[in-house]
Order: C-alpha cells, then structure tokens, then sequence
C-alpha cells in the first residue's frame, strides 16, 4: 500500500491538487488566480517523476513495482518519461491559460480543475497496463478536453468543435472498448501480460484432441480465436488512432483545434497525444510485439500502421498548405507530426541488433517516439504561447493575414513566434531537427527506406507552408483597413516562452543525451520492447 | 488457460436443457398478460354503456380543467437537474458489490469507500456552492 | 443447440453493435448520435457480461469476474460521458439553436 502511493506519486499529486482546486474555486469569493497553483501542481507532479526515476532503476525494482500493482499500471522508466512529459505540457499549457483567459474574459475556475483531472487522466493511459485501465484513462483524460475545447461558451465555433470531438471521440471509445471485450473473450484476461501470454500459447481444450475428429475441431478453433483477435486488435488501433488523430480518424483535429480557446489546443496537442502514443507502445508492441513468434497472427500491424503514417503526413500536409488560418494550419500540421511518430512506431517491434551494440532497432525505434513526443511538446506549446501572445482581445493572432507586417510593428513577438516555427518545420539547430532525423534513422535502420523517403518528402512540404508565416511576418505589408493582431501585455506567456525556448536549444545542443534518457527509459520498461534474445 | 471455445464446448456437455423450458415461464407471464389486458379492453369496450359528455371526453388532468399546448417546452433547469441525478445515481453503482463483499474486503475496503465518497461529496459541495443545486435563479 | 447459449449473446450484442454504429454514422441529429453511442456501449456490456458467464473456472475453482468489474466501470464512465455530452449539445443550442450535426457547419471551407 505505502509503495503504491509512492508509485503513484505523480498522479496522487495531480488528483488530491484537483479536488482541493475544486473546493478553492468553490469558496472563494472572486474568480481567478488559479493559473499558478495548478501549474505547481504539473510541476511538482513533474518533479515526482524525476524522483522516482532512481526507483525505476533496475528489474527487480520494476518486479517489486509490478506486485503492488497486480498489474493494473505499469512503473517503469517509459510511464516516467510520458508523465513527464504529459507535467510539462500541462504546466506549461496552465500558465499559458492564466493569461489567455483573463484578456479574452473566460477566466473562470473550472479551466483547472479540468485541466489537472485531464493530465490525472493522461498519465494513467500512459501507465495503463490493464485493457480497464486504459479505459478510465482515456475517458479521463477525453472527458476533461472536450469540456475544455467547449470553453469558449459564447462562441459557436468552440461549441461545434467540442460537439464533434465529443462524439466522434466516443465512437472512438465504443470501437476500443468491443476490441477490448473481444481480447477479453478470447483470452479470459484483461491484464495485457495475460493476454500476450494466452495468446501465445496455441489453443489447447483437454481432452478434445483424444475424441475423433477432435484435431480437426481444435484447428477450426484456433482459426476463430485468431480472426477475432485481428478483428479486436484492428478495432483497438482504431479506437488508439482516433485520439492521435491519424487520418482516417483526423476528422475532429481541425475544429476542435481551432475551436477550443488556445492554450487548451497547446494542451491537447501535446499530452493527449503522448498518453495516447504511450497507451499504443503498451497494447501493440506489449501484446502483439512478437510478430514473429507464436503469437504471430497479428503480425500485421506494422504494416497497417505504415499506411497510417504515410496517409497522414501526406494528408496533414497536404491540407496544411491551403490553410488561411494559422491555428488550422498547426492543426493540420500536427496530424503530419503524429504521422511522423507513427512511422517510427512501425518498426518498434523489430529486434536485431544495432551495430553499436546500443539495443535493438525497436527499442531506438520507440527511444525515437518518446524523443519525438518531447520535442514536439516544447516546440508545440511554444509556438501555440507565441500565437497568443501575438493576439490581444478583438485583435487576434489568426489568420496568416492578421500576422502580417509583425516582423516590423512587433519584431520581439514575431522572432519569438518564428523560433518556434522553425523547431516545428524542423530546421538544424532547433530540437524538431532531431526528433525527425532520429525518426528517419530508425526506419532506415529496420530497412524501410520508402518510408523514410515519404518522410523527407513530407518534412520537404511541411517547411514551405511553416515558412509561409515567416514571410508573412516579415516581408508583406498588411492590407489597408484590415484587422490586425495586437500583442497582448502579458510578463507570464513570455516567461513560459523563454523557459522552452531554453528547452528547445538545450535539446537541440544536447540531443544524443536525451535520446539516451529516451533509450534508458524503453529498455527499463515493464513489457519489454523487442529486446534481443540473450545470447 | 481458460478460453472461450473451452466455454463453448464445456457449456454445449452439460447445458441440454431446451430453450422452451428455459424460458417457458416468461413466455407464459407475457401470454397471461396480453390475454388478460385485451379480455379486459374488449369487455369495455362490446360491453361497457356510452354517454359521453364533453366533460367527459377531456384528457384527464387529475381533475382539474386542462391548460396550456400539448408540447411544452421544458426548462433547461430539467437537463441540470438529470444530468446531475445521472452522474451521482450512477456512481452509486460501486456501493452494491463493495457492500455485498464488505466483511471479506476489511479496513482496506472501509477505507477505499470512505476516499471515494469524498471524492463524490466534493462534488456535491461544488455543485452547491455554484449554484447548480438552485432552482429559481 | 435448442438452449441459449454463448453464441446467442454475442450475436445480439453484435448485432446491437452495429445498430448503433450504423445509426452513428446515418442519422444527423446529435441526440439521436448520443442515444447510438450509448447503444454501443451497452452492446459491449453485454459482450463483456455474456463471457464472464460463460468464463470458466480457474484451477483453484474461482471465477474472477474481470467481465463484470469491466461492465461496472464502463457504465459509471458512460453516464459521465452522456452529461458531458448532454452539456455540449445544450452549450451549442444555446449559441445556435439547431442540433442536428448538419447545421453544425461554422467550419466547413
């Protein structure tokens, strides 16, 4: 018991600090001043996990882990690094919102609350190591961000945007939840060690084999069980793809995106999609890693995932290009980012090893994931701060048009909105560059060269319509009579943005060390990814 | 291992018994009841005298003379107080097997219980003091 | 056969499954899409109960009920889900006035 809570620590922090913020909201007399408490909890949240790093050190730790849990949540390194993460982001998101939503008039209490309880969320999908547990995370978490998207009450498009999520989000949730009865069914477990264990072992009923007939009945057995269970995987990855917003399932990206008021589409970029990509190492490469083995039957996914990837990089950028919107153009963009991480998560379950002698291709595959999940957070809710700092309220930052000219009238606002959209286009010496160039070495590494094409080709894309809003900022003239964006007046949204732009640069100065930290963390993990046959 | 087709086949051995007299009952309780509800309309109806009044032919309002259009448009205030019936009648869901396994689950249990209607009580609090509990505002 | 048997359930459920998946993806008014989501979830209760049942014993001779706990947290999670739901769709109506997921189209270009 007194392990667990220990174990639990970053997420106990984050729950107990959201009903005490629900309780301050309630008996105080006046809204407000919530933005820095919830962004200490995230932190010290954060902070947690950085503690326990040290108690995730080594096997038998994890073993001792894993008995408190009885399996239902997963301590190990990879948990810690996605919290963190997920701390980060939410922090960093809570002390955007104090700002944003005092200039635009939508401070009200609940933002917190729904904030902490959906990083709570977040964090036990990314530890999920039971197909229930999944399910309250991701509901957890989804619960809290359509509220959040619909925050904006008076504006119809927030409202649109929040109703498409919500429902869009949980059909998503209904297909994950009958793939999650079907594994259920056919294995008798909902812990995924049971699963992949059952699944492994070919199907055996006693005594059936001795009866006449009995082998034949037995095969037509386990041909059923195998179809249902890439009937059940294929409904989970659906279920999983939604809340990536990989194409097909990107449909709710754009309005929620650019419904939801913006610190909280800074938010939900960045955490939902780590705990969502978290949930994914555990159920694919956890339960159907071994493709090639005698669980082999859902080796498919991989390949199913790279179609993925590709349809949405291409897509994402695509429709990127034609945007006139720049929050559209980010959420677009960021179908293309989860596109990238995809294909990198296609080779996660390969297992020879690097030349170097540093693991396995699949475990620097999902060290590229988890990298890419941290860059991208920094850069992301860098550039999503420096948009609204570069909008004030009636003037907002929109429109590549609204942009236009800030390079002159605000030259401090729109440098620190170009730095950050060149770590997302990817430009050397920012961090993006080596989220993707870690990305394309893994694919290579696993031989898939045309996706590492597709990849170059697509970040090719991706900086033509980034650079887009540079040249817009620095080199047109805003139109006569037009609206312009006025920065808004706001110490806290420039301290945020300094403090990533710290991170940025030391991540790009630095970034063979946390990629090691990435390694370090998918190695020590509790379902191990595609580690090498000990020799 | 237990699987599903080790169910099947187990349950195909020993469940022989046919669907009739499985569901015989039921399906007796609905017959009874059609029966005896369409005898008792019918009864009314070939047998019963008429001589209706206008009165007679109002929609009965529990006596009193009827007011208002067939669809009323019912206030929001109705939606707040459902959604909040659902979500706390709901969430009681979790007392039912906690209380029938309350002497084997201990302190433990005891103490799970107490954190998760706090949690709920919390809730409550809050709805309070936002006002979502108040009718006439 | 002649007697209700696993099978039975799992094709009602799937059967109530697609049911409200096909209604999801046709019907254009955003209650009648609540109503089908909820559809769908009762579908996989009764998908998760119907295998609990039919579970059978460990070698101990427990039946762990995995099925069943599964079943409870999804309908406590469902209630959560349909006041949220419920929330947005009063939220847009009081915006716009319309419910139908057609005349939600601020955003379409």
């Amino acid at each position: 018991m007194k392990d667990m809570l220990l174990y639990l620590l970053p997420i106990v922090i984050l729950a107990v600090g959201g009903f005490s913020l629900m309780l301050v909201d309630a008996f105080q007399k006046e809204e407000g001043g919530l933005a820095i408490p919830t962004a200490m909890l995230h932190f010290a949240s954060g902070a947690a996990c950085l503690a326990l790093w040290n108690y995730a050190g080594s096997p038998a730790d994890l073993a001792r882990a894993a008995s408190a849990f009885n399996g239902w949540l997963a301590f190990d390194r990879t948990t810690l690094f996605l919290d963190l993460i997920i701390a980060l982001g939410g922090g960093l998101a809570s002390l955007l919102a104090g700002s944003y939503l005092n200039e635009h008039k939508l401070e009200r209490g609940e933002f917190y609350t729904l904030i902490t309880f959906a990083s709570a969320g977040c964090m036990m999908l990314a530890g999920a190591t039971d197909l229930i547990m999944v399910f309250i995370g991701l509901e957890t978490m989804s619960l809290g961000v359509y509220a959040m998207t619909a925050f904006r009450r008076t504006n119809a498009r927030s409202q649109e945007g929040a109703l498409k999520y919500f429902l869009l989000g949980s059909f998503a949730a209904a297909l994950l939840l009958y793939g999650s009865a079907l594994l259920y069914g056919m294995t008798g477990h909902t812990d995924l060690a049971g699963i992949r264990a059952a699944l492994a072992a070919p199907l055996d009923v006693p005594g059936l084999a001795a009866q006449e007939g009995g082998a034949l009945a037995l095969s037509v057995q386990q041909t059923v069980r195998d179809r249902v269970v890439i009937l059940a995987m294929v409904l989970v990855i659906a279920g999983l793809a939604f809340k990536i917003g990989a194409v097909p399932f990107h449909m709710w990206v754009p309005d929620a995106y650019e419904g939801a008021p913006t610190p909280a589409t800074a938010y939900m970029a960045v955490t939902v999609k780590a705990a969502a990509f978290g949930a994914m190492l555990r159920v694919l490469v956890g339960v159907f890693g071994d493709t090639t083995g005698a669980a082999s039957l859902a080796g498919g996914w991989p390949g199913l995932l790279a179609w993925l990837a590709v349809a949405s990089m291409v897509i994402g950028n695509l429709v990127a290009l034609s945007q006139s919107s720049i929050k559209r153009m980010l959420a677009y963009s960021s179908i293309a980012h989860g596109g990238y991480i995809l294909a990198a998560f296609v080779v996660t379950p390969r297992a020879e090893l690097l030349p170097g002698g540093e693991g396995t291709v699949g475990q620097s595959a999902a060290a590229s994931v988890l990298f890419y999940l941290l860059a991208y957070a920094v850069s992301n809710i860098g550039a999503f701060g420096a948009l609204m700092l570069a909008g004030s309220r009636g003037k907002e930052a929109v429109s590549y048009d609204d942009v236009a000219g800030l390079g002159k009238r605000h030259p401090a606002v729109a440098l620190a909105l170009s730095f950050f959209i060149l770590s997302l286009a990817g430009i050397p010496p920012m961090v993006g560059f080596f989220a993707k160039y870690n990305v394309i070495r893994s694919a290579l590494e696993a031989n898939y060269t045309w996706l590492a094409i597709a990849l170059m080709v697509n970040s090719a894309i991706g900086v033509y319509y980034y650079l887009r809003v540079l040249v817009k900022m620095y080199m047109h003239d805003p139109a006569p009579g037009a609206t312009r964006a006025e920065p808004m007046v706001s110490p806290g949204i420039w301290l945020t943005l300094i403090f990533t732009a710290v991170l940025v640069l030391v991540m790009g100065a630095m970034p063979q060390t946390f990629f090691g930290y990435a390694l370090e963390a998918v190695k020590l993990a509790v379902a191990p990814v595609a580690a090498a046959a000990t020799p | 291992m237990p699987t599903l087709v080790q169910a099947l086949s187990a349950v195909e051995t020993v469940n022989s018994v046919s669907l009739r007299y499985q569901y015989g009952p039921i399906f007796m309780t609905v017959g009874f009841a059609l029966i005896i509800a369409g005898a008792v309309f019918a009864l009314a109806t070939f047998l019963g005298p008429k001589n209706p009044t206008p009165e007679k032919l109002l929609p009965y309002e529990s006596g009193s003379p009827t007011t208002g259009a067939k669809h009323v448009r019912l206030s929001v205030k109705f939606y707040l107080t459902a959604l909040l019936f659902v979500i706390f009648d709901i969430e009681a869901v979790f007392l039912y097997p906690w209380a029938s396994l309350y002497q084997s689950l201990g302190w433990a249990g005891f103490v799970e219980m107490i954190a998760f209607l706090t949690m709920l009580t919390i809730g409550l609090v809050y709805c309070w003091k936002k006002g979502a509990l108040e009718w006439e505002t | 056969m002649g007697s209700i048997q696993l099978t039975h359930y799992l094709v009602l459920s799937a059967v109530l499954f697609s049911v409200g998946a096909v209604g999801f993806l046709v019907r254009r008014n955003s209650l009648v899409a609540l109503m089908c989501i909820e559809l769908m979830l009762n579908a996989v209760n009764l998908t998760l109960v119907a295998f609990n049942r039919w579970m059978p014993a460990n070698p101990g001779g427990a039946v762990a009920h995995h099925g069943q706990v599964f079943a409870f947290f999804v309908i406590a999670v469902a209630a959560a889900e349909a006041a949220v739901g419920l929330a947005i769709v009063l939220s847009l109506y009081r915006v716009r006035k319309v419910v139908r997921t057609d005349d939600a189209n601020l955003m379409k270009e």
